[in-house]
């Protein structure tokens, strides 16, 4: 894990720098084990910052998510560097962005952090209910060490690991300006045991385990703003003409909308689980995301958010693709 | 599914404007008979159907529906065809996963010189449906207040 001192020191000297307009990074939540994203606009407002097992949250997100607005007439726009602090699963979404020539490299500025694996927040929360007050969680070895006013307790790693972590391939952000700590090695992988229970399945059966789970869709559009691959200025679930996807709350349009979220990720998901992560009725997103990563690694051998320099899945083709499938 | 022999599929067919669409004329034009399930969009290019159209067909009471282009190197073009190749190949699998039988999306290479073909094609298409019943996973249902 990160030193807190060496973090907060690397994060004032950044801010400082001429070129850097903000540091988009963690500080502790208001209650509870949590921890919030933290937009540190000067020196004097780094002494917040953290990093530990319970920064959750993909801050890749918020670099295409920012709001461009015009800029008023006889003003230059601010062209300066945002810097952002990046595990190795968000800097992946970096690589991604940049695959898709969202923004110049040169316009960001990415500190990377080296990770061990973070908590899902359910898990703690299922563990210790109604903490109110401000906790810590650290990573002694290879258990998780909660600690609040009133006390310590250890819990072993895998208990409360999320469940990307325990199938996480690059703990080491693959793009950075400045790693804070030494190379993690790869500690996991990914065999898809998961999606491939789920293939096994027979057709209805299927069917009767996604038409539940897309029912209980309230159609919030968390799972797609939180997102870091979603940043289309016109989204198609907003388009009216022509309306492809219905707002109505029924089982086919939550069908239809699901489709094309996880459609839209095809070849682009990094598997950080943010969306399953903030979705409120419980989806389990990732399986959707995770049998387009599987299959497109399976058909066409490409992963995303591991190269800039690759070409977008969609956007190119094999003459030798696979064909089997066609009359 | 039970087999129902009076059931009559609705397939939608999107077929590119320089080959498929020529064969199916083609097929018309020498007097192929072929089943009459077929309801025929034209598109300029294969590449130019987006899996939104299919997942669109299948809410509104399409019960399978095909996707037709130009041979691998034929398409007008250059290489529209071998993007939805690869566009379909992905949807055909995650509609699989889901539960949708394979049979329901269908994708196929016609030249404008093949009309038997056409004809072939579209009995396997609807044989294929015709196996696996009426769409009934996503459609719309009309809501009665």
């Amino acid at each position: 894990m990160v030193d807190v001192n060496k973090l907060r020191e690397k994060a004032k000297e950044v801010v400082s720098r001429d070129d850097v307009r903000m540091l988009i990074g963690y500080r502790p939540g208001t209650y509870g084990f949590r921890a919030r994203p933290a937009f540190v606009q000067g020196p004097d407002e780094v002494d917040e910052l953290i990093f530990t097992p319970a920064c959750v949250n993909n801050l890749a997100s918020y670099i295409v998510l920012e709001e461009k607005l015009p800029v008023p007439r006889g003003e230059e726009p601010d062209l300066r560097k945002v810097a952002v602090m990046v595990k190795g699963c968000d800097s992946r979404a970096l690589v991604q962005q940049m695959e898709e020539k969202a923004y110049d490299r040169e316009r960001i500025l990415v500190l990377g952090i080296p990770c061990t694996g973070v908590v899902d927040m359910a898990k703690v929360e299922a563990r210790f209910p109604n903490v109110l007050e401000r906790g810590e969680i650290a990573l002694e070895g290879d258990k998780f060490v909660l600690s609040t006013g009133g006390g310590k307790e250890e819990v072993a790693k895998e208990e409360l690991l999320a469940d990307k972590c325990l199938r996480c391939r690059y703990p080491t952000p693959l793009v950075y300006d400045e790693l804070l700590d030494a190379e993690v090695a790869r500690f996991a992988d990914d065999d898809y045991s998961d999606i491939v229970e789920l293939e096994k399945r027979a057709g209805a059966e299927k069917w009767a385990y996604w038409e539940e789970k897309f029912s209980r869709c309230i159609r919030c559009y968390s799972c797609r703003n939180v997102c870091p691959m979603c940043y289309c200025e016109d989204c198609v679930l907003e388009r009216l003409n022509p309306q492809w996807m219905r707002r109505s709350v029924d089982v086919s349009e939550n069908t239809a909308y699901h489709i094309s979220r996880a459609y839209h990720l095809a070849g682009r998901c990094i598997q950080c689980g943010e969306c399953q992560r903030v979705c409120p009725v419980d989806i389990p997103l990732m399986e959707l995301n995770r049998k387009f990563y599987k299959d497109v690694e399976e058909l066409y051998d490409y992963e995303p958010g591991t190269n800039a320099e690759n070409p977008p899945l969609l956007s190119t083709f094999k003459v030798d693709d696979r064909e089997d499938f066609i009359l | 599914m039970a087999e129902n022999s009076d059931f009559e599929p609705n397939i939608v067919a999107f077929l590119c404007n320089w080959c498929s669409y020529a064969g199916a004329d083609l097929a018309g034009t020498s007097r192929i008979q072929y089943p009459s399930n077929v309801r025929v969009i034209r598109v300029m290019c294969s590449g130019r159907v987006n899996p939104l159209f299919v997942m669109n067909a299948l809410q509104e009471g399409a019960d399978g529906v095909l996707i037709s282009g130009c041979h691998p190197g034929d398409c007008h073009y250059m290489h529209g065809n071998y993007y939805a190749r690869r566009r379909f190949n992905l949807m055909r699998n995650f509609l699989e996963y889901l539960g949708v039988e394979p049979q329901r999306v269908r994708m196929s290479w016609v030249s404008a010189s093949e009309g038997a073909k056409w004809k072939e094609v579209i009995e396997e298409v609807v044989n294929g449906v015709k196996e696996v019943g009426p769409m009934d996973q996503f459609k719309r249902r009309q809501l009665n207040w």
